[in-house]
């Protein structure tokens, strides 16, 4: 789970890291009141998870409290990646001659959690030159190897020792909070040598949530993905017209392949997850079948713990409600020409393999 | 990575659950024996005649076991795989998915340390179907005995396409569910090490994702090592959108940290067969071995 970055400033603050005074504000009336206890110039920043904000026009300095209120009013009613706000972080801008990169991230390849540090941020990570990359041992880092990371990053004498002790509370959040990620990018020299994070980025382990209900309910989630994910399914919302149902992972996302290759645009992924029965296949139809924008519904089904019988009774029974979408059905496996009797006379086509599958609802355009 | 020997008897950890149970009868009747099973409190019980034990320590010591199937919640499986390790486990196969990255880190680690495998987490385990060991949740239909060694991050893709080579005539020598999460305790480089060890393993299959760089290290080890084998690649996820989690955890691109077109072209360049489709992958085996 990504956090908006007044939510990774907060856990920052909680660990000791230093930041700008700042102010979250949601209205108008809200900045009114509150900006007075900022220093100006600020900076105001849109709370959106989508990437690519500044170049989006996300990012606004203003110098006093009109250009504030319209920088505010640009801001809520840009939306970034198909995504609006619903607040802006209001902070005080601090000049500074110099930007560093910081993270703690789980290096996938490597297994083991990495310490990323270089003397030049504002950019992406993968396009960092110069950038130390240490792994942090499982009982967190030392004060000895945080020194070693700023040293070798070309740091030394006062900032070093800040960036030091910024590495060591940094890790201890990501450590502590089970993030994936807990980055500080950039990290900024000031004129009087402090050093400073601008923004922040923090990814918690969805898996670890479990541990941590202070994350829970963070994020104001859509009606179908919270929908969804009460009914314990994968799913992930699309733009298409096609909606894409199937019983695993790597079988949808496979799906999705078929789909884009023919021409298709898939509306969601919906993954029914192992040995799904019949209460399953209904949910999941009658969630895709109101999904605005869907169309047509393709199910892709490799029956094997899951059983195929189970899944065509479930179509059967969603078809008998009522206005149902057309249902292309691609079923395989254990039991699968008694699957397709119990299809047989229903408005559903029903195929032997994927391609074939794929093929007729895409080119039902 | 030593796999049991047919016959060899295999313990079921969390035997009384709902998917333990389920899943200890169709093991059995696969023709693995499944020996023993394990779950804290419920020692004495008996799951489709196979003795339940309250600890792992007990199981192991009444079934002479060195291989575990995990079917325990995500919330105690670290726990319950320190464990088995300490218990003498040398195969652990983890199939519990949503386990914390930072708890399959330290079981990892304890392996490392005790010289045991781990199988997964978040996998569908692994089958060798000339030994009628099935330690997992495979459909058994899909697999036949033959020559080619199958391994991937899918369940069902692994299973859809042990299949369509099963129905082209491409048994296996064993498959193996490595798992959809981000870090997975056995790697695609040792997999394949694992293959090149493997006297009738002719071929080898591995079906990837979008996500991390698994693939592309792969692809390094293929280059810089003396691999005799012929290696077919499948790779899910080419259409996906970016920082999306497509149903598994480990499924999910940052930037262009991920990406099948990456995966697709170190893999190629390699000299790795990549096909775009499951249905292409026998027809690529059959070029490649013929």
């Amino acid at each position: 789970m990504k956090l908006f970055e007044y939510q990774a400033k907060e856990l920052f603050r909680q660990y000791g890291l230093p930041l700008p005074n700042s102010v979250l504000v949601a209205s108008k009336s809200e900045l009114e009141s509150s900006v007075s206890r900022l220093r100006f110039p600020v900076v105001l920043k849109s709370q959106v998870l989508a990437g690519g904000r500044g170049k989006a026009g996300g990012v606004i300095v203003a110098k006093d409290r009109q250009e504030a209120h319209d920088a505010f009013v640009k801001i809520m009613g840009l939306a970034i990646g198909g995504e609006r706000p619903s607040s802006v972080l209001v902070e005080e801008a601090f000049p500074h001659e110099k930007e560093l990169y910081l993270s703690v991230a789980l290096d996938r390849g490597e297994r083991a959690f990495v310490v990323i540090a270089a003397a030049a941020g504002g950019v992406e990570v993968e396009s960092l030159a110069g950038k130390v990359v240490r792994k942090i041992p499982l009982v967190g880092i030392s004060e000895r190897l945080a020194k070693e990371v700023a040293s070798s990053a070309g740091l030394s004498g006062e900032q070093a020792s800040q960036v030091v002790s910024i590495i060591v509370d940094l890790e201890r959040l990501a450590r502590e909070k089970e993030c994936e990620l807990a980055e500080v990018n950039p990290l900024a020299v000031g004129k009087d040598g402090t050093v400073v994070p601008l923004d922040g980025k923090v990814i918690v382990d969805d898996n670890a949530l479990f541990r941590h209900p202070e994350f829970a309910k963070l994020h104001p989630e859509d009606e179908f993905e919270g929908e969804a994910s009460r009914q314990g399914f994968a799913f992930v919302r699309l733009d298409g017209d096609i909606g894409v149902v199937g019983n695993g992972a790597g079988l949808v996302l496979s799906t999705l392949d078929l789909v884009g290759d023919a021409g298709g645009k898939p509306a969601c992924f919906l993954d029914l997850g192992g040995g799904a029965q019949q209460d399953r296949i209904e949910a999941a139809l009658r969630l895709v079948n109101r999904l605005p924008g869907v169309e047509r519904i393709l199910v892709n089904i490799f029956g094997g713990i899951t059983r195929t019988t189970d899944v065509a009774q479930g179509i059967r029974t969603v078809l008998s409600e009522g206005a149902v979408k057309p249902v292309f059905a691609r079923i395989s496996g254990v039991e699968e020409s008694e699957a397709r009797r119990i299809l047989e006379g229903t408005r559903v086509r029903t195929f032997q393999d994927a391609p074939s599958a794929v093929e007729a609802v895409v080119g039902q355009n | 990575m030593i796999l049991p020997e047919a016959g060899e008897p295999v313990i079921v950890q969390n035997i009384t659950g709902k998917f333990g149970r389920l899943h200890t009868k169709l093991m059995l009747e696969y023709g693995t024996n499944v020996a023993a099973g394990a779950t804290p409190g419920k020692g004495g019980e008996s799951v489709e005649g196979v003795p339940v034990f309250s600890t792992v320590a007990e199981a192991v010591a009444s079934s002479g076991s060195r291989t575990s199937v995990l079917f325990v919640p995500a919330e105690f499986a670290l726990a319950a795989g320190e464990e088995a390790l300490d218990a003498g486990i040398k195969l652990l196969v983890v199939i519990t998915e949503h386990i914390p990255v930072r708890d399959t880190l330290r079981l990892l680690d304890l392996s490392a340390r005790k010289g045991a495998s781990v199988i997964g987490p978040n996998c569908p385990g692994l089958i060798v179907p000339s030994r009628k060991m099935k330690l997992g949740i495979m459909p058994a239909t899909s697999y036949r005995p033959g020559n080619v060694a199958l391994f991937s991050r899918s369940g069902t893709l692994m299973y859809e396409i042990a299949n369509q080579l099963s129905l082209n005539g491409f048994g296996q020598t064993a498959a193996i569910g490595l798992g959809g999460d981000p870090v997975t305790c056995t790697t695609m480089g040792e997999c394949l090490d694992f293959a090149e060890r493997m006297p009738d393993t002719e071929a080898v299959v591995v079906v990837g994702e979008i996500g991390g760089d698994a693939e592309e290290r792969l692809a390094r080890h293929i280059s810089e090592s003396s691999n005799a084998k012929s290696i077919v690649a499948y790779i899910a996820g080419r259409h996906a959108p970016k920082e999306k989690k497509m149903g598994h955890a480990g499924a999910i691109i940052y930037g262009n940290y991920g990406t099948a077109e990456s995966k697709i072209s170190a893999l190629r360049s390699a000299g790795v067969r990549v096909a775009m489709t499951p249905a292409e992958v026998p027809i690529l085996l059959r070029q490649a071995t013929g």
